[in-house]
């Protein structure tokens, strides 16, 4: 275990290393002011406290949770690539209870409405879950068409039941203070979101290391005929359990951007989290404290990138661009040790 | 909740600390950031290139440069999350005004307002004012009007076409109003509408367009920003069909299929709040800006102009001195982008 913890910290270095090259290469490339660049970079994702607290941890948060979503569902064989729908389903249910709840107190509200989202998370990724026991359709297709269902729906949502009232603006109205995440530190972004996310991490390590549930869902993620056969699991009833765990997971994300950050249902309330997940959860191997520390770094990455388009104009798609090449060179690294593996 | 205050007593010492250090070091790198300077960001929703409602605002960021001699920055933003995220970045760093340029930056404008009061935040579209937040709101319905009157001038088959990027309240009115220029001049003629579905596909611009014209639809009114390209692109290769622009003055864009544009005159309206803040008299307010100001403008292409016929320029000359007097609004209802 010690050494495949060390070994986890040496992609991840390697990674990073990885990050700042491939980030060179492309400011050269496009004929940016190089120093400049890297400057705002750093700046807009450590530079002050500022940064830190209120874009760096904040973009976090919302990849923290979905990189647990899809890092807990690869773990146990199933391709959940459908975290973006998941998280959007978890954000609709969480404002439509909020704006339902948002008379009663705080200590009421606030907890219906995060389960709501959690529990429309697991209800969205529990189709895709039902789809492949019962029909065998794979996960990697439905979940990702239940990603664009869940996009129009939500652009629906917003023109017709869940619209503000005067009937002029694409979104909801805002949630009463009493659904809002109360925020870590006042004048910051940071909120409680973060800490729960952190928590649910832990919380996913300790179950898959530690208990029997977890060692289920391991067992199926390496084999589930072996896992049959020779344990005596039944991979089905894993396998749905961790549909809907990894869903709620994702569910619960939307719902704490939604309540900590939006405080509202708008069309486009994700940039692509549940994608970005991916590149979250294989960058940390699939462990889950590991995906706190790269879910930090892409949010670094990503709030960094913004500031090096306004103080350094270089386009923020760079971060997309960049975290594309960390799924394909993760990929890569991982085929390479395999194959070394069977050699 | 103790253990939680516990960890979290280091980072506020952190925070202050930054803090203090902080203000100390700003007269060093004053000359490079906000403070004393004039300063000016623009949050766009799209990409600056799509010669139409973002790059428009770009124009107006760059001529606020070279006019006024500002200090810009631009982003462009895709979540109500970033959008905040940046408007509080700019206030942080002291800018002076911030755009944000859309309706939808509406409300992260009104909730960070309040955080920096020295910074004014402007939404091109909207209609929240506080304190330091102001709100641009265009008529984008009369010169819509116009075109339409154009457009069934010169429409042949009776069938004229909107293309939207999405269903957002200011593209539904210049459309219901473009639709009533239409019916001015024929009542008989069909409007039909469709909206893309995002602002940035040119491909699926372009196939909207196809599918419309295969419907018999020979004159398209667009406002799909990066995605309507692709409509001009349609156009061209179509025969004897007929596109107008809009938001910026996209006569150039597709000369010969495009009849003119329905213009806000960006640049004139961000130079104007530009130079309210910068001479201190700024007042929160929501600034209406329609043909009487000069902002709003249906521009018709020269180098098509031979295919309007003389009468529909007529009309569409005598209804725009209506307008800018006054005396002439159109019956849509009023919307605001």
């Amino acid at each position: 275990m010690r050494a495949r913890l060390h070994s986890r910290w040496l992609v991840m270095g390697a990674t990073i290393a990885g990050i700042f090259a491939a980030v060179i290469v492309i400011l050269l490339i496009g004929g940016y002011d190089t120093s400049r660049a890297l400057a705002a970079l750093w700046d807009g994702a450590f530079g002050s406290s500022y940064a830190v607290l209120s874009a760096t941890l904040v973009r976090a948060t919302p990849l923290l949770f979905v990189g647990l979503a899809v890092g807990l569902a690869f773990r146990a064989g199933v391709l959940n690539i459908g975290a973006e729908g998941q998280l959007l389903a978890g954000a609709t249910a969480a404002v439509a209870v909020g704006l339902a709840v948002g008379a009663l107190p705080r200590v009421l509200a606030l907890p219906l409405a995060l389960g709501a989202g959690a529990a429309a998370g697991a209800a969205w990724s529990g189709i895709a879950g039902w789809l492949k026991l019962r029909f065998g359709v794979l996960e990697v297709i439905s979940t990702l068409m239940l990603n664009f269902i869940a996009t129009y729906l939500v652009s629906w949502l917003v023109r017709g039941p869940l619209q503000e009232p005067t009937r002029v603006y694409p979104q909801t109205i805002e949630l009463s203070p009493a659904v809002q995440m109360p925020l870590l530190l006042t004048g910051h972004r940071v909120h409680l979101g973060l800490v729960l996310a952190i928590g649910l991490a832990g919380f996913t390590w300790w179950v898959l290391t530690q208990t029997a549930i977890g060692f289920r869902v391991r067992a199926v993620g390496a084999g589930a005929a072996a896992a049959r056969s020779a344990g005596g699991i039944d991979p089905a009833r894993t396998t749905a359990l961790v549909f809907l765990a990894s869903g709620a997971l994702a569910g619960l994300g939307g719902a704490s951007e939604a309540t900590g950050v939006t405080f509202a249902l708008y069309e486009g309330i994700s940039p692509g989290y549940g994608y970005s997940a991916i590149a979250v959860a294989l960058l940390a191997r699939l462990h889950p404290l590991m995906i706190i520390v790269s879910a930090l770094l892409f949010g670094a990455l990503e709030a960094g990138a913004a500031a090096m388009q306004r103080d350094a104009n270089v386009p923020s798609v760079l971060a997309a661009v960049v975290e594309a090449m960390i799924v394909l060179g993760v990929l890569a690294f991982n085929h390479a040790r395999t194959r070394g593996r069977q050699a | 909740m103790l253990f939680l205050r516990r960890l979290l007593a280091p980072l506020l010492v952190f925070n202050i600390s930054v803090g203090i250090f902080g203000a100390c070091a700003s007269p060093k790198d004053a000359g490079k950031s906000a403070a004393a300077a004039f300063s000016v960001a623009l949050l766009t929703p799209g990409s600056i290139s799509d010669q139409s409602w973002n790059g428009g605002a770009y124009d107006g960021l760059l001529r606020i440069r070279d006019s006024l001699g500002a200090d810009i920055s631009h982003i462009q933003t895709k979540t109500p999350a970033e959008f905040e995220e940046n408007f509080r970045q700019y206030g942080a760093k002291g800018y002076s005004l911030v755009f944000g340029h859309g309706f939808e930056f509406q409300d992260a404008a009104a909730r960070v307002g309040p955080s920096f009061p020295n910074t004014v935040y402007v939404t091109t579209g909207g209609t929240r004012t506080s304190a330091n937040v102001s709100a641009m709101s265009f008529a984008f319905e009369q010169p819509s009007f116009l075109a339409g009157v154009v457009a069934a001038s010169v429409s042949q088959s009776g069938i004229i076409g909107c293309i939207g990027g999405t269903e957002l309240p200011p593209v539904k009115a210049g459309f219901a109003s473009f639709a009533q220029g239409v019916h001015f001049v024929n009542p008989n003629a069909k409007v039909v509408t469709a909206y893309i579905g995002n602002w940035d596909d040119a491909g699926a611009g372009k196939e909207q367009a196809l599918a419309q014209v295969a419907r018999g639809v020979d004159v398209i009114y667009q406002n799909a920003d990066a995605a309507g390209l692709g409509i001009f692109q349609a156009a061209k290769d179509s025969k004897r069909v007929y596109v107008i622009g809009s938001n910026s003055n996209q006569n150039g864009v597709a000369p010969n299929v495009t009849l003119g544009s329905v213009v806000i005159d960006l640049p004139a309206a961000f130079m104007s709040m530009a130079r309210e803040v910068k001479s201190g008299q700024f007042t929160p307010r929501v600034h209406v800006l329609d043909t009487r100001s000069g902002v709003m403008k249906w521009i018709v292409n020269p180098a098509l102009r031979s295919a309007i016929p003389t009468r529909a320029l007529q009309v569409v000359d005598s209804l725009e001195q209506h307008m800018r007097a006054g005396t002439f609004t159109p019956p849509a209802a009023t919307g605001t982008r």
